[in-house]
């Protein structure tokens, strides 16, 4: 520790403490524009001088560590001075915007010109002014305000990975663009509002529509991926005109879904009444007549119930509560790229927090797109990346990271046995074994060479594995994830303080998940096919959307063209097409609830918006319709039905009445007793497997609601069917239109190829095509028909 | 040859900057380079030569006089990390000009004083940034470095012994920031030349974050000399603190501008009248800029001042590279003031607020001031932007950039009165 | 139009060039000036084979290109005429040659004649005071120029360029 003054104050800091933190966390202020505590430190902006006694010229305090003894003063006359002429100095060129700019209120330099600026400026000359580049439709720029702060630059750089913003030319001349063809390429783009301190970068969408000093703030928990972050729902009146992150979270950004979803409250597509189809059309209605309609379609009959993960808890105790009383021998279904139901040795969820995967000695990421799936995670990936700590990859394709990962492998998902067992043959011949393990290994025939990689990176002292999609939606999952936790047991990695098993779920909520349905918990494609034979007489979906999303819109379809829907939703969507009545829920926004994100740690929800039309909590929707189909309502308050919550989740009690900073982690389950061995391998030829691709712009109701987000699902999209060249001139056939050969017949596309897809992988791209195809396992490539 | 008594030196980077075709290696040899290099690099450990370098006392010759033994001293040794050496050859202040002398007429004294340091401090990769505009300099470069590869005396196992060294020369393009050393460490990267915050401190992290050592040009080839004659030899020339002999690059108003390589402690009146050739109008000169246009103004009172770092701090400025600007009573004083803001403005990298923003701002008001449009309030406003951009930037540009504005008018402040129209009343 | 290519030569010597650092992005600046003297100026297309053959991004590239003032992204005369007019060659009779070398070619400073022959610049100290006035011409330095030394400069050039055409 080092031992300073500040103010002849006497504060102790970590050694290397830069002046301008120790006096922060003395809770001195220091002004400063260039600085931010995630970025490297660029001390070009100069506000942030102090005085050092026995120093002739005053310290930059941001990159200047402290030493012992040292005395720093950050008042004084000359300081008063310098940042006066500072402030000066920067509105030589700095347009008087302040009436029409949409960072006024909540600017640095409006700030800091009241503080410590003079009145009036001296400045007479010709000020010079910048053209602007464009950068898409998230990040409306005017560089004539710029201060030459660089922390975009650094955030392009250091952050996004992407390099898209640079500083061009010298002197006054000076100037930041971007290099973009279309829009910047980063799922992060839109912090780069957040973090220009003036009017420069500002968030497109929300452009002069109103200004900070107008909106509210409503603490929140995302729910657009597994991450949860906080968000702050920035609203005038009831209207949301932004998403910003919250500072002092756990994660320091937030990403463009979470951000951009924000257009979809106030969409065509959100379903604020209830509707009742009439003459086969959709027409408004009210709570009585859809309920009454939805009784006599769910009433005494019998109800497959497929919901999402992302309500909240309450919301979703409230689903359990309705099936015990009005459908108790119905199954629920909840994940929609789940193939085998069979228990995994380790649940969805993390083990870890995400600060501990960061923290690890050695991360696997297993079949995943992290970068679309859990954008802060990959993020903390990124930060590994930057101080040369390890990350290896192994997946059906080289996933952008926007850093490069040298560890890395390309499989195809029927690899994966041979790839676990290659890495528990390296294991065990050093020692580290598993009871189950030999069975395991002897159940495999083939031995995949990625292995290694993972074998290796078990051998650290601290090994997390990131298991992904590839793995969770393989038909031979339970097996597999059996295979990795033998593996991580050898190894010595699943001890309470250093549990790096950690699967990527579905949505949010994992935990609760287990706790309150696992009981009466199958799957998606089960239920439909139980539909389609006969054996359920009505679904009722509650804010899904199996044909959009998912493995199985093929069976949906067919379901659904033998059996009525009733959907519950906040979102309207494709899947309405085939409801006969919608009964609308509240949004995230608009309710009080709580929220489990991966690593299990709680949020509640305290100040929700009000609601827009007629939508109401999940929770009453459920109690509602309980009533109407005449049976009592187990909890008419909020503190009712969180008692019932309480009987699944006791933990989850201490969240409700604590302060907002404690952090309470709900653990994830593990099965000891799931022990699956690997089914044998059929033969593989001529058939290549199909990985359907995760678009975080178009995946989920909420997405496709939003108008921005669609624009920028377009704006990143790719061909229909990706290849790798090897597998397309394998196959004697070449990039353009060509067959796709699946159990459910010929589907023409456009293929193209790819390096970073494994061979003997037919990567689906496009949604419409992957919709149709996303449940085949494996499937031919042919020449175009 | 050079004397190896010290009270005869009358050379030591000139010494044959008039021998013709001093920069072929046949002709170099003939008179003397690279004949002491054996002995130095099968004799002489690390520990001595930098022991040497810092008793000479010699200190840095390209204008921040940080003294040279102490710089390589700094250089942390066996880190797992290679060291490098990298010579500045930018020369861009404006009044300075003698690296380019060394360089184009005897470019093998520049090599030879390069492997001698490569040797002391470690280094196997050495760079000349050398500044774009010196085609010609670099071609010589070239063509010496050439021929000291083709005579083992640059590349894999010199002369036989262990030490390997190679030597590249590099060209910047048009950047006088790129002088600053950070900058021309930035600049070698492959990057705009925008210098870098200390600490850390290039001797620990400089080049791809290794240990660098960045030496000017005179500085360089000093070091044969002193490694043959030793550092008590170079101390006893010139006089304490300031000791050795110096380039100064003499320039405006003199008879004979060019540059004089005479003893520290040489007065300014003897370097003009007796070297460069007197002045062109009058007996003594209206303002002299001493150490380059980035250093305070002198005034006739000082035309006795003895050409040292302490004396010359003494009378008010800096030695800086010793680049001489010497301007009669003809010269028009605003004029070239305006001009240098203009320089500073355009060479400022334009990372730090009050440069980048007020080298531009003083200039704008310089224009006006000539264009007799100058406002009340105009030499306030010049003054505080120049200060405050003193001492409170990454780099010393900013300083530089102040330094003729505030000279200006602290000594002739009538010739900005003269462009202020009073307002009317 | 075809984009432009480094001929194999110049590609054997940026190859052996790049050995010579740590990193490739170091031999930046002289690949750039390289790919001046072979395309004139460096465009965009030119910025991106720069690119491309480094293997770094082109932002860092322009990043490059548009700090230093030898790099240019527009083409320029035949004869790039530079006359430096820092306090050296201010002194000696800088603005007087620059003055005269415009009106003797009838352009302002930093335009060039209609023929495209010649572009007269006003520059930053050359590094020569010793020889002020300094005018480069192409690169070559002209040291103690004067009004009559540019007149014959340019009949020279003039001549020289009409006996060829």
């Amino acid at each position: 520790m080092t031992t300073l003054y500040i103010n002849e104050q006497e504060v102790s800091v970590p050694a290397g403490t830069s002046i301008l933190e120790a006096c922060q966390q003395q809770g001195t202020e220091v002004p400063y524009f260039c600085y931010h505590p995630e970025l490297s430190v660029a001390a070009n902006c100069r506000m942030c001088l102090v005085e050092v006694e026995g120093w002739p010229k005053p310290a930059a305090s941001c990159c200047t560590p402290v030493s012992d003894g040292m005395k720093v003063c950050t008042e004084s006359q000359t300081l008063d001075k310098d940042r006066k002429l500072m402030m000066e100095y920067l509105l030589i060129n700095h347009p008087l915007d302040c009436p029409v700019c949409d960072q006024g209120g909540d600017c640095k330099l409006q700030d800091y010109t009241v503080q410590y600026g003079a009145s009036k400026g001296r400045y007479a000359e010709d000020k010079r002014s910048v053209e602007n580049p464009k950068l898409g439709p998230f990040i409306t720029t005017c560089m004539t305000r710029c201060i030459h702060c660089t922390r975009c630059v650094r955030f392009a750089d250091e952050i996004a990975g992407t390099g898209d913003m640079g500083v061009l030319d010298r002197g006054d001349h000076m100037s930041i663009t971007g290099i973009v063809d279309e829009c910047l390429s980063s799922e992060l783009s839109g912090n780069l509002a957040d973090i220009c301190p003036v009017g420069s970068l500002l968030d497109g969408p929300s452009n002069d529509v109103s200004r900070p000093w107008e909106l509210t703030r409503h603490k929140s928990t995302c729910t657009q991926c597994p991450q949860g972050c906080d968000i702050s729902i920035e609203s005038r009146g009831d209207e949301v005109m932004r998403i910003l992150p919250i500072e002092g979270s756990p994660e320091a950004w937030i990403c463009d879904r979470g951000r951009y979803v924000y257009d979809a409250f106030r969409s065509d597509n959100r379903l604020l009444t209830p509707k009742a189809r009439v003459r086969n059309k959709l027409a408004n209605s009210d709570w009585d007549e859809v309920c009454a309609q939805a009784a006599k379609l769910l009433k005494d009959k019998r109800v497959g119930i497929i919901f999402s993960p992302d309500w909240s808890v309450e919301g979703l105790t409230a689903i359990r509560l309705l099936r015990d009383i009005a459908f108790p021998e119905a199954h629920v279904a909840f994940d929609l790229h789940r193939r085998d139901l069979r228990p995994f040795a380790f649940e969805e969820g993390f083990g870890q927090t995400t600060q501990q995967i960061e923290d690890a000695a050695e991360v696997v990421v297993l079949g995943s797109d992290l970068r679309q799936r859990l954008p802060l995670v990959k993020q903390r990936l990124r930060r590994r990346l930057r101080q040369d700590k390890p990350v290896t990859r192994i997946g059906a394709m080289n996933y952008r990271v926007n850093s490069a990962i040298e560890k890395d492998a390309l499989i195809r998902p029927s690899d994966w046995p041979a790839v676990i067992a290659r890495a528990m043959d390296q294991v065990s011949e050093l020692g580290k074994l598993a009871s189950g393990m030999k069975e395991w290994q002897a159940a495999v025939k083939g031995r995949h060479e990625a292995g290694k990689l993972l074998a290796d990176a078990l051998m650290a002292d601290s090994c997390s594995l990131l298991v992904g999609e590839e793995i969770r939606g393989h038909s031979d999952a339970a097996a597999l994830i059996h295979g990795l936790d033998l593996l991580m047991r050898a190894c010595g990695h699943t001890e309470a303080e250093n549990d790096g098993r950690n699967l990527i779920p579905e949505g949010m909520n994992a935990q609760a998940l287990s706790a309150i349905f696992g009981d009466i918990r199958t799957g998606v494609g089960e239920l439909f096919e139980a539909a389609e034979k006969g054996d359920i007489d009505a679904i009722l979906l509650i804010g899904s959307d199996p044909v959009g999303d998912g493995l199985f819109p093929m069976q949906a379809k067919k379901a659904l063209e033998n059996v009525p829907l009733v959907q519950i939703g906040a979102i309207q969507g494709e899947i309405s097409e085939l409801a006969q009545v919608l009964l609308p829920a509240a949004a995230y926004s608009e309710v009080e609830g709580s929220f489990i994100n991966v690593e299990g740690r709680v949020r509640v929800a305290t100040s929700p918006l009000k609601s827009l039309g007629l939508e109401r909590p999940l929770w009453k929707v459920m109690m509602r319709l309980a009533c109407c189909l005449g049976h009592d309502v187990p909890a008419v308050q909020l503190q009712e039905l969180r008692e019932h919550v309480s009987k699944f989740l006791p933990d989850l009690a201490k969240a409700w009445d604590a302060d907002e900073d404690d952090a309470f982690m709900i653990s994830t389950g593990r099965n000891a007793e799931a022990a699956c061995l690997p089914a044998k391998a059929a033969a593989n030829g001529g058939v290549l497997d199909v990985v359907s691709r995760y678009s975080m712009y178009r995946e989920g109701m909420w997405a496709r609601a939003s108008g921005l987000l669609s624009e920028a699902g377009k704006r990143h999209a790719l061909a229909d069917v990706i290849v790798h060249p090897d597998t397309l001139s394998g196959l004697g056939l070449s990039e353009g239109k060509n067959a796709l050969k699946t159990s459910q017949g010929d589907f023409s596309c456009h293929v193209s190829t790819r390096e970073d897809v494994s061979p003997g992988v037919v990567f689906v791209a496009k949604r419409g095509l992957a919709g149709d195809v996303s449940n085949e396992v494996s499937v031919q490539l042919g020449g175009s028909t | 040859m050079i004397p190896s008594d010290p009270s005869k030196v009358t050379a030591i980077c000139f010494d044959n900057v008039d021998v013709p075709n001093m920069r072929k290696l046949e002709v170099a040899r003939e008179q003397g380079a690279y004949a002491f290099l054996p002995t130095v690099l099968k004799e002489f450990t690390s520990e001595k030569i930098i022991d040497e370098v810092k008793t000479s006392n010699i200190r840095g010759r390209g204008g921040a006089g940080f003294p040279t033994g102490l710089k390589w001293s700094f250089v942390p040794r066996n880190t797992g990390k290679p060291t490098y050496l990298l010579c500045n050859a930018d020369e861009g202040e404006p009044g300075t000009f003698k690296d380019r002398d060394i360089m184009r007429f005897d470019p093998h004294l520049l090599v030879e004083g390069m492997i001698m340091a490569g040797f002391a401090l470690d280094v196997h990769d050495a760079y000349i940034y050398i500044r774009g505009e010196f085609v010609h300099e670099a071609n010589v470069l070239n063509e010496a470095i050439a021929e000291a590869y083709a005579a083992n005396l640059l590349g894999d196992n010199i002369l036989g012994t262990d030490f390997s060294m190679d030597l590249t020369v590099h060209r910047g393009a048009g950047a006088y920031v790129c002088g600053e050393e950070t900058a021309l460490i930035e600049s070698l990267e492959g990057k705009a030349g925008r210098p870098r915050f200390k600490p850390p401190f290039p001797a620990v992290e400089g080049f791809y974050g290794c240990p660098t050592v960045v030496n000017n040009v005179e500085t360089l080839s000093t070091i044969p000399a002193i490694l043959e004659f030793g550092g008590k030899w170079h101390a006893s020339i010139g006089v304490p603190n300031s000791t050795g002999m110096k380039l100064f690059s003499v320039s405006g108003h003199v008879n004979k501008p060019g540059n004089y390589e005479v003893p520290m402690g040489t007065t300014l009146r003897t370097l003009i009248e007796k070297h460069a050739g007197g002045l062109q109008h009058g007996t003594v000169p209206k303002v002299v800029i001493p150490g380059g246009s980035s250093t305070p103004w002198l005034l006739a009172e000082h035309y006795d001042v003895p050409m040292t770092y302490d004396d010359i701090m003494e009378a008010g400025s800096f030695l800086g590279s010793g680049a001489v600007i010497v301007m009669d009573e003809t010269a028009d004083l605003l004029a070239l003031t305006a001009r240098l803001a203009h320089f500073y403005t355009h060479e400022s990298c334009g990372q730090c607020t009050p440069c980048r923003e007020g080298t531009g701002w003083m200039e704008r008001i310089l224009k006006r001031i000539q264009n007799g449009q100058g406002q009340p309030g105009d030499i306030e406003v010049l003054k505080d932007a120049a200060y405050h951009m003193s001492g409170r930037t990454i780099c010393a540009l900013a300083e530089g950039a102040g330094a003729p504005v505030l000279s200006l008018i602290k000594h002739f402040p009538e010739l900005l009165e003269a462009g202020i129209v009073e307002k009317a009343a | 139009m075809s984009a432009p290519q480094f001929s194999k030569a110049r590609l054997t010597e940026i190859e052996a060039l790049v050995k010579r650092y740590p990193h490739a992005q170091s031999a930046l600046l002289p690949v750039l000036h390289l790919a001046q003297e072979d395309f004139g100026h460096l465009s965009m297309e030119v910025q991106q084979l720069v690119a491309d053959t480094l293997g770094v991004r082109l932002m860092a590239v322009r990043e490059v290109v548009t700090f230093y003032t030898m790099f240019r992204e527009q083409p320029c005369g035949k004869y790039l005429m530079e006359v430096c007019t820092n306090p050296g060659c201010m002194l000696n009779g800088a603005n007087e040659v620059l003055r005269h070398t415009c009106d003797k070619l009838g352009v302002k400073v930093g335009g060039t004649t209609p023929d495209g022959l010649f572009t007269v610049a006003e520059v930053e100290c050359a590094g020569a005071c010793g020889g002020a006035p300094v005018v480069q011409i192409n690169g070559v330095y002209h040291e103690k120029v004067d009004a009559a030394h540019m007149d014959k400069v340019i009949e020279d050039t003039r001549s020289g360029e009409g006996a060829g055409a």
